[in-house]
């Protein structure tokens, strides 16, 4: 297959405890070096114009995937190959220099990410208006805010052009509405047919934008497929690990401790993805060191986007008693509201009259959800249908005397 | 593996595609040659920076880029008042002044070019480990804004040849030369004291006192013809000596060049520059894991 990306038997390795010249002493005195694979054997292909996701828990090997496909450091086995010129969305504002006007510092972080001059001129005002300083262009960066900066620094970055597009943690930088201007900016090189690898621990983000992704744990690649099927896999994982590890001691200074939260089909199992107007089930593993009596849980769904609160459900506030040991809290919803799109899960516990949360749960579950009766608006109600037809006084067909057509939504 | 129909479609044309293969690095002084040719894609960077480099270095001084002419006047200052009123040097009727400052124009740019260039690849972690350009780029520049700040000491010395009544003869032809080697030596010095200081810090220690010693193993504050003749083989072998006497030689005119000396400093920088160039490339590759 063509691609514009390949990986063949990557490998990365790091060596520990690296002093200065020991690694030269051990060796003369024999003892064995300390080293570990970051990457080891890890091969894919981008084709010309995909988007690949890559995911995996932190240390998997994320970071070093790309500081390799960006050349910032040498694998130590295995090559890669990638066709045209590639660039990163990275946020250079670490090569600002603090004395010089925003104008000055833009063309130098332009220069050094592999931009002409004469580039950079014709895309100076773009530049500015993406970054929201308006007339502070002309002003030294030392007088910028934190947010200008970041903001300015990542405005450059998005004005490279490239074949092949790296995109990091985006979604770190800035406020929601400079975040929203990233990702339609990585929309925007996607329709034009840039290959973009987007390296992130936000699922929700690489599912949208990924139709493919790779799944990295340990420094290998554990799977590879669909972006929906890999991501559902990943979650699927961790919460598996979340609530498979008895032995794991519970936060002693924490009364109730959350395990894991997912949402769950009729049938008991894991549903990352669910319809319109299902019956679903959220289900919430808490922990408990010492037997309390005023517990109070509270599952929150949250819009993926904007992470708005959409739906609460929680036990009542006058608490309940759970014994010590592990629980289950359930909470089954007849007929999910929610229209199709992404989700996320949180939940927090609470001791009854307390506000604060005892532990929470935020951006490690997320729902999908995928098809239904729903049509359009903001939220789907269980309904029924039917159609009522008085008869008509001077109704000249007999066998019309009375239609009546029923049916239904709620399943 | 299935590719998913993509409804976008590449624009234009089909784009002319230049493939890169990274591997594990190897010492290879050739492959590090061929890297020559991508430093030119990467002039406007080149240029930039070395701008940034002169705009900071003066920002917020008052006299700016006076210090490039204030520093050598200085340093001739001192010299003089130590080498010709307290200890006299020999000069052959020559004004110690003018022999002390057409030796330190070479030496200076010498010796900002190699502490400054030092630490430019170690001490610009934020960069390196975000960003990849050609790394030799970081040190090139700071040996740039050396050559800049050299040749206003150069403007110096001509001011100061004038008001002393001191005209270059015909040697005067040689000083581009010299010059050509010195920068040659600079690059070759620069880039493996770049490249070794990211391992071993100890370089950046240790380098003002080897570039002041250096300094008084070279005839910066001396003519060559002061040292005795039979240590002449041996003070030669340093490469800083051919070049600062050939560049006071043919500038003030005092006598033929000493191409001996000269011939010593190019070998160096024949053996330096490759093999400098090839360690940096090699070490480039995972600097990012040590700095």
């Amino acid at each position: 297959m063509s691609y514009d990306v390949r990986c063949v038997d990557l490998g990365k390795r790091y060596w520990l405890r690296q002093g200065p010249g020991s690694r030269l002493l051990r060796r003369l005195l024999g003892a064995p070096a300390e080293d570990f694979w970051a990457l080891r054997h890890v091969g894919f292909d981008v084709a010309p114009g995909e988007v690949l996701g890559v995911i995996g828990p932190n240390g998997a090997g994320k970071s070093t995937l790309l500081k390799l496909l960006s050349s910032i450091t040498a694998p130590s086995e295995g090559e890669i190959r990638i066709r045209g010129r590639i660039a990163a969305l990275i946020e250079i504002g670490s090569g600002f220099h603090p004395e010089l006007t925003g104008r000055e510092n833009v063309f130098l972080s332009g220069t050094i990410l592999g931009l002409r001059r004469r580039e950079i001129a014709q895309r100076l005002d773009s530049i500015v208006d993406f970054a929201g300083i308006g007339g502070f262009i002309d002003v030294p960066v030392k007088w910028y805010s934190s947010g200008m900066y970041v903001r300015l620094g990542f405005a450059v970055a998005a004005h490279l052009e490239a074949d092949v597009l790296l995109v990091d943690e985006v979604l770190a930088v800035g406020d929601a509405e400079f975040q929203a201007r990233c990702l339609r900016r990585i929309h925007e090189l996607r329709e034009r047919g840039t290959t973009i690898i987007f390296i992130s621990h936000d699922l929700g983000t690489v599912e949208r934008m990924c139709r493919r992704a790779v799944l990295l744990r340990r420094g290998a690649v554990v799977a590879e497929g669909d972006a929906r099927d890999i991501v559902t896999e990943y979650q699927q994982s961790v919460t598996d690990e979340q609530l498979a590890r008895p032995s794991l001691a519970p936060d002693a200074a924490r009364s109730i401790a959350i395990r894991g939260l997912r949402a769950a089909g009729q049938d008991g199992r894991d549903k990352g993805v669910a319809r319109t107007g299902e019956r679903i089930r959220l289900e919430l593993a808490v922990r408990t060191v010492q037997p309390v009596t005023d517990a109070v849980a509270e599952v929150k769904i949250y819009s993926y986007d904007d992470g708005v609160l959409l739906f609460e459900c929680r036990t009542p506030d006058s608490g309940i008693s759970l014994a010590s040991g592990d629980h289950v809290v359930r909470f089954d919803i007849e007929s999910l509201g929610l229209l199709p799109g992404a989700y996320t899960l949180g939940a927090i516990v609470r001791r009854s009259g307390a506000t604060a949360a005892v532990d929470w749960w935020f951006g490690r579950t997320t729902l999908h959800v995928d098809g239904g009766p729903a049509a359009g608006g903001q939220f789907h109600l269980p309904y029924r249908w039917s159609v009522d037809s008085p008869a008509s006084p001077d109704a000249s067909a007999p066998d019309v005397e009375m239609s009546r057509r029923r049916g239904a939504s709620t399943r | 593996m299935a590719i998913l129909a993509d409804p976008a479609q590449p624009s234009g044309p089909a784009k002319t595609v230049r493939e890169t293969l990274i591997r594990p690095p190897v010492f290879s002084v050739a492959a590090a040659l061929a890297s020559v040719a991508a430093l030119g894609r990467h002039r406007d960077l080149f240029y930039t920076l070395t701008l940034h480099r002169i705009r900071v270095r003066y920002k917020q001084s008052v006299l700016g880029i006076g210090w490039a002419v204030l520093q050598p006047l200085a340093t001739m200052a001192v010299l003089t008042i130590v080498f010709s009123y307290i200890a006299r040097i020999p000069t052959a009727g020559m004004p110690y002044a003018v022999v002390a400052l057409a030796g330190l124009v070479p030496w200076t740019g010498f010796s900002n070019a190699i502490t400054t260039s030092t630490h430019s690849l170690a001490g610009q972690a934020q960069l390196v480990t975000r960003v990849y350009f050609p790394r030799e780029i970081l040190p090139l520049t700071y040996i740039c804004a050396a050559a800049i700040d050299c040749a206003l000491a150069g403007v110096l010395l001509i001011v100061v040849m004038a008001l002393y009544g001191v005209a270059p003869g015909p040697a005067l032809l040689f000083a581009p030369v010299v010059l050509l080697v010195l920068l040659a030596l600079v690059c070759g010095f620069a880039l493996l004291a770049a490249a070794t200081q990211v391992r071993f810090r100890d370089v950046g220690v240790a380098m003002p006192i080897v570039l002041q010693l250096l300094m008084f193993a070279s005839p910066v504050a001396y003519p060559l013809d002061a040292v005795p003749s039979r240590f002449l083989s041996l003070y030669t072998l340093n490469p800083l000596a051919g070049i600062v006497e050939n560049f006071r030689r043919s500038v003030l005119g005092t006598g033929p060049l000493h191409f001996e000396s000269l011939a010593i400093s190019a070998a160096w920088a024949a053996i330096l520059l490759p093999l400098g160039y090839a360690y940096f490339k090699w070490v480039e590759a995972t600097a990012a894991d040590l700095v």
